[in-house]
């Protein structure tokens, strides 16, 4: 998933680093008319890379389920806020395939995909933040005698769910580090996501491997 | 030589809490010194513009602000050596005292933000409130997440069983709210004095 949506996003559609927010309709026009192959091909790729996202998720709930037995509210919370973190990226990306589908559009109508497209990837914070805290309440509530992940992945998950919070704040500008394109709003958030994700698949499959068979 | 071995086995390192506690405090303080660096760029682009509008906070507020933090830290401190001695009624009181600060605390920091707000001073009236509002307003957030695991310390303080477990608990308490307090140390000068 992460090497689909890194070809995708940041090679083909040269979404990284964000276009501005303060540019206009003209600028964000010409934006997908140049690139409108690059974007829709980039789209494609992410599409894909979701698709991979959502057994990442199942594992991560069957996971916490052994931790935390019946009846398993922090793996049907984590359940529910991962599938909404996947549902919630393919807005943006359907806007923006949108957008490069039809780049001789009015120029204002293309502007607002693109504003709802990028304020849709980051600003909804609670799936993320939910998701956190509803994995590391799991690891710190497991109280069998191996345990199943080291408690400081807990830990390093509360710690990210602050780290999402930031960017909720990118509505109220169009410059500066909390905008879109801004260090704690997009690059603050993308970082944690990628060190969130690495560790987690580091404890996922130290716990796969420590599972008893059967 | 079984005094210094005695001695030095006596002397093995103590974290208080558990490791993951440090591994959530040190990436967190991470997080606001990134924060910190961020804000002192941007004054350097408008120093006038953050010197002006410094001028117009409330220092007396923050400067009670900060009394009060510090002040609970020390009831902090004093609430885990009491729980180190066994003493946990004392530690119960004294973490209860630490919270009321607590509350004081945040009670002051809604006159504050109202003062500003009745003002017509926004989050988005210039960089400088941009600042303001978002810093202490996510160490606000933290402060009460604070609260609420200071309430949980207490709970567990008045349960009757003993242990280890329970002290650690207790650590992880305690050094969440001492590095509460730090941030506020380090963000307080920053935004209301530093000139």
């Amino acid at each position: 998933m992460g090497v689909l949506v890194t070809i995708g996003w940041w090679l083909l559609a040269r979404f990284v680093p964000p276009p501005l927010p303060s540019w206009g309709g003209q600028e964000i026009a010409g934006m997908f008319a140049a690139n409108a192959t690059g974007i829709r091909v980039g789209m494609i790729f992410m599409i894909a890379g979701m698709g991979f996202f959502m057994p990442f998720i199942a594992l991560i709930s069957a996971q916490i389920h052994r931790m935390e037995g019946s009846p398993p509210v922090l793996a049907y919370t984590q359940l529910l806020a991962g599938a909404m973190s996947v549902a919630i990226v393919l807005f943006p990306v359907m806007f923006w395939a949108t957008a490069a589908f039809r780049p001789d559009r009015d120029p204002q109508l293309i502007l607002m995909l693109n504003d709802m497209a990028w304020l849709i990837s980051a600003m909804p914070f609670a799936p993320a933040v939910v998701q956190n805290i509803a994995m590391g309440a799991a690891i710190l509530g497991d109280k069998s005698p191996a345990r199943i992940m080291p408690r400081w992945v807990a830990y390093m998950n509360f710690w990210m769910a602050v780290l999402f919070l930031p960017a909720g704040l990118m509505v109220f500008f169009k410059t500066g580090p909390f905008a879109w394109n801004g260090l704690l709003s997009f690059w603050l958030p993308l970082v944690a996501f990628g060190i969130w994700f690495n560790v987690m698949i580091y404890a996922l499959l130290r716990a796969i491997q420590q599972q008893p068979d059967g | 030589m079984t005094d210094i071995t005695a001695t030095m086995a006596r002397c093995e390192p103590h974290m208080p809490g558990e490791p993951g506690i440090w591994i959530f405090i040190m990436g967190d303080m991470l997080v606001f010194a990134l924060f910190f660096s961020v804000f002192a760029f941007y004054r350097g682009e408008q120093p006038a513009l953050f010197s002006a509008s410094q001028a117009t906070l409330n220092t007396g507020l923050g400067l009670t602000n900060t009394l009060l933090l510090l002040t609970s830290s020390w009831f902090v401190v004093e609430a885990v050596k009491a729980v180190r001695r066994g003493s946990g009624k004392l530690s119960c009181r004294l973490f209860f005292l630490a919270f009321l600060c607590g509350l004081a605390f945040s009670g002051i920091k809604l006159v504050e933000y109202n003062e500003k707000i009745a003002a017509g001073i926004t989050l988005t009236s210039n960089d400088f409130f941009m600042f303001y509002y978002i810093f202490t307003g996510l160490h606000f957030v933290h402060v009460i997440i604070g609260l609420v695991m200071l309430v949980f310390v207490m709970l567990t303080l008045a349960r009757p069983a003993t242990g280890e477990q329970k002290v650690r608990f207790v650590e992880v308490g305690a050094s969440y709210w001492h590095m509460v307090d730090v941030l506020w140390i380090v963000l307080f000068p920053l935004i209301y004095l530093v000139k």
